[in-house]
């Protein structure tokens, strides 16, 4: 290679070299999520809002709802373990579900005035919701005829993390489901306000699902 | 006669000219992809920019010529003739642009990418002419009125990074609080302040010791400040609150209850109010500084973010 030529691979080289390293900065491994999910989410947070108009009083509503502890009338909950009541940042909660796994939350909010609180999940684990860092605000809100707009909502992020999410991890499916579990919540709500009862599991089978004995006599048990 | 009424036209003229527009609040609804601009004086929207790709970052030029606007998702910096209120350009940029301010002198905008660990600098005609390495999720920006140094929250590290605008290179790193998200230098150039996310606090720095002199606690989960009327706010973001501070003493000066998540905040142009940006209830809200009353709202396209210096001043 003569001197010219050689002068001008270097000179190449050296142009080039600037490109080189910004292309390698931005295909950096992106930081890794820690055990604690609020530490990396995407750019966009995302809300979901729904209602429903229950047929009876806000304080009727808000017995049920402000129970932080009692949330088994929740769709798939088996039942729920809790300690701390209605304290925020104390009231803890784990919704054991009918399929054998568990939710944990955190109460950050509880006012009884404003009929509302908040609260939100432990951990992520996006096979049971493709949602993360999800934080939920109940409230329940006076409606014409003493009846009550019961509010479901949340604040969350879609399932993966960092940009360019595959299927399946990606703001819309954590948008449908997230509004699909608020409205399925809301319905389970109005069901226990409404009929005193919610759609539970069949009269003795959380006993048997705890591999116990049951007492249940054909009337819906309340445990 | 008539010339008296010559003069007496001329000033009506001079007065309209100077009185061209008053303070106008730039919030990225990053929901509805788009960029909305709403008279901060009078508060009402004046128009909506569609801009796509859930812009969030948002910077207004010194002299009020362009807003700049990132869009995360669509991974763009979109440039907005303020003054037409036309989208001049897009410049694609790498990873997550987030964080954006622009240089005093108008010549150069600066980007934090929130993936790739770098900021970038963007000439506004010619696009990327130079990046450096920050640290992890790199977040809010700021630049000193001098426009000689950089500002970057390096979130995931817990520190900020501090880059020389000549060289661009990174000259430091100052350990803060934890999780800092937005940063924001006061006029003097001499601290900074970061919204300390996960500690629920602000640190203060001072900026040529490169390093912290005092932690202000604020309420929960704070984001952004700003700085007015002698005073630092900072939006708390699920406190639904701004915490408020003596800029001298450091003293608390109280805390203001707004809307439902509230993220970006800036000051107007005299210092007398501060503006924040409720994003679940997608309003904008007006805070006199030195009453601490809320004397405006408008409500705003989905989602307002609005995290960077977002007000353009009025001539």
């Amino acid at each position: 290679m003569s001197s010219l030529t050689r002068r001008a691979a270097l000179f190449a080289l050296a142009a080039l070299a600037p490109l080189a390293s910004a292309t390698l900065a931005a295909d950096a491994a992106p930081p890794v999520p820690g055990p604690n999910s609020w530490a990396a989410h995407g750019a966009a947070p995302l809300k979901s809002v729904e209602t429903i108009l229950i047929d009876a009083p806000p304080e009727k509503v808000w017995a049920v709802i402000g129970d932080f502890a009692h949330y088994d009338w929740l769709p798939g909950v088996l039942r729920v373990e809790a300690s701390g009541g209605n304290a925020p940042e104390q009231g803890r909660r784990k919704l054991v579900m009918a399929d054998g796994g568990a939710v944990g939350e955190t109460l950050v909010r509880w006012d009884a005035e404003r009929m509302t609180l908040a609260f939100h999940r432990d951990h992520d684990d996006v096979r049971r919701l493709p949602a993360i860092n999800y934080m939920t605000h109940v409230t329940a809100k006076p409606a014409a005829g003493g009846k009550t707009l019961a509010e479901w909502k949340g604040r969350f992020y879609r399932g993966h993390p960092f940009n360019d999410p595959p299927k399946g991890l990606d703001d819309d499916t954590a948008l449908t489901a997230v509004t699909a579990l608020h409205r399925a919540n809301l319905a389970a709500l109005k069901a226990r306000v409404e009929g005193g009862s919610s759609p539970l599991p069949a009269c003795g089978e959380r006993a048997r699902a705890r591999g116990e004995a049951s007492a249940c006599s054909g009337g819906a048990m309340r445990e | 006669m008539r010339r008296l009424l010559m003069v007496f036209v001329d000033l009506l003229l001079l007065t309209v000219v100077f009185a061209a527009h008053a303070d106008e609040a730039f919030v990225t609804a990053q929901g509805a992809d788009a960029l909305d601009i709403i008279d901060a004086a009078t508060m009402k929207p004046l128009a909506r920019l569609p801009i796509g790709g859930k812009p969030a970052g948002i910077a207004v030029s010194r002299d009020g010529a362009r807003a700049y606007a990132t869009s995360p998702e669509g991974k763009f910096l979109t440039i907005v003739d303020a003054r037409s209120r036309k989208v001049e350009r897009r410049i694609d940029i790498q990873g997550g642009p987030l964080g954006v301010a622009a240089a005093p002198d108008g010549r150069h905008v600066y980007v934090a990418d929130l993936y790739g660990r770098r900021l970038v600098e963007i000439d506004p005609e010619k696009g990327e002419t130079r990046g450096v390495g920050v640290g992890a999720m790199a977040s809010g920006v700021a630049v000193t009125p001098d426009g000689k140094t950089i500002l970057v929250a390096d979130r995931d590290d817990n520190a900020v990074s501090v880059i020389d605008a000549a060289t661009f290179a990174r000259v430091a790193t100052i350990p803060v609080g934890r999780h800092p998200f937005g940063v924001t230098i006061d006029a003097a150039g001499a601290r900074a302040y970061t919204a300390d996310v996960e500690s629920d606090s602000v640190s203060v720095v001072d900026i040529a010791a490169r390093k912290v002199v005092a932690t202000l606690q604020t309420e929960s989960r704070p984001y952004t400040v700003a700085l007015a009327g002698g005073r630092v706010f900072v939006a708390n973001q699920h406190a639904d609150s701004v915490s408020v501070f003596d800029a001298a003493t450091l003293a608390p000066a109280g805390v203001v209850k707004v809307g439902e998540y509230p993220e970006g905040i800036a000051a107007s142009g005299d210092g007398t109010r501060i503006y924040v940006a409720n994003w679940f209830s997608n309003e904008l809200w007006a805070i006199d500084a030195r009453t601490l009353q809320v004397v405006g709202k408008v409500e705003t396209d989905d989602g307002p973010r609005a995290f960077g210096s977002f007000v353009r001043k009025s001539d």
